[in-house]
């Protein structure tokens, strides 16, 4: 994984925005919104926010309104309860999904 | 087992119903339930309410799904309807748009 511009630690809890550059490691709790590059929400990681980013990476817990300009990684031990945009979506076998997925596609007329 | 085929090159309007094993290679509109497994092939273009145990998407499906142990969306598959079920897997390149409730 690429060098992270900011961690957040298992004991701490954020609450407000978080916007910027680079990648943010969230292993804690982060409550608010989120804008930038790429996320990434480790299994004792919980983010209740507004998500905007590039890439988003979930190994534990998600909620609210995500949105990727790229992708969306959710994975076998993460929980997420909410809406999803983004060109692409995987969902990893285990995982538990609550929500609308949006693939960005034009997929209404090939479909 | 009892199995059904649907080949590439049959079109189905209507419902399949009961059968345990259901591969669609083809055309379907209507309704297809399984006791257990559906698959839909590359070829297919599905345009139904599915239910089943296991259901798996390589080809085209739009509709509403309901499966009682797992949905599989592959790389190729693509698929616009909500989906019902206790586990759910979406591939890399697949694509999707929908609701998924996981109970």
């Amino acid at each position: 994984m690429a060098e992270a511009a900011a961690v957040i630690g298992k004991t701490i809890k954020v609450k407000g925005e978080v916007t910027g550059a680079g990648n943010l490691v969230v292993e804690g709790e982060l409550e608010g919104r989120v804008e930038l590059d790429h996320l990434v929400i480790e299994p004792t990681g919980n983010v209740t926010a507004t998500i905007e980013v590039d890439h988003l990476t979930v190994h534990g817990k998600a909620s609210g309104n995500i949105e990727a300009s790229r992708k969306v990684e959710v994975k076998a031990t993460a929980t997420v309860f909410g809406d999803v945009r983004a060109p692409s979506v995987v969902i990893e076998e285990g995982a538990v999904f609550r929500g609308r997925v949006q693939m960005d596609v034009g997929i209404d007329e090939g479909v | 087992m009892a199995k059904t085929i649907i080949g590439n090159t049959i079109v189905i309007e209507g419902s399949i119903e009961g059968e345990p094993a259901v591969t669609v290679h083809g055309t379907v509109k209507g309704k297809i339930s399984s006791a257990a497994e559906v698959n839909l092939e590359k070829t297919a273009d599905v345009e139904a309410e599915v239910e089943a145990d296991i259901l798996q998407v390589a080809g085209k499906l739009r509709g509403k799904v309901a499966a009682r142990q797992k949905v599989a969306i592959a790389a190729e598959g693509k698929m616009v309807g909500d989906i019902r079920a206790p586990r759910i897997l979406i591939a890399d390149g697949a694509q999707f748009k929908g609701n998924i409730d996981m109970e």
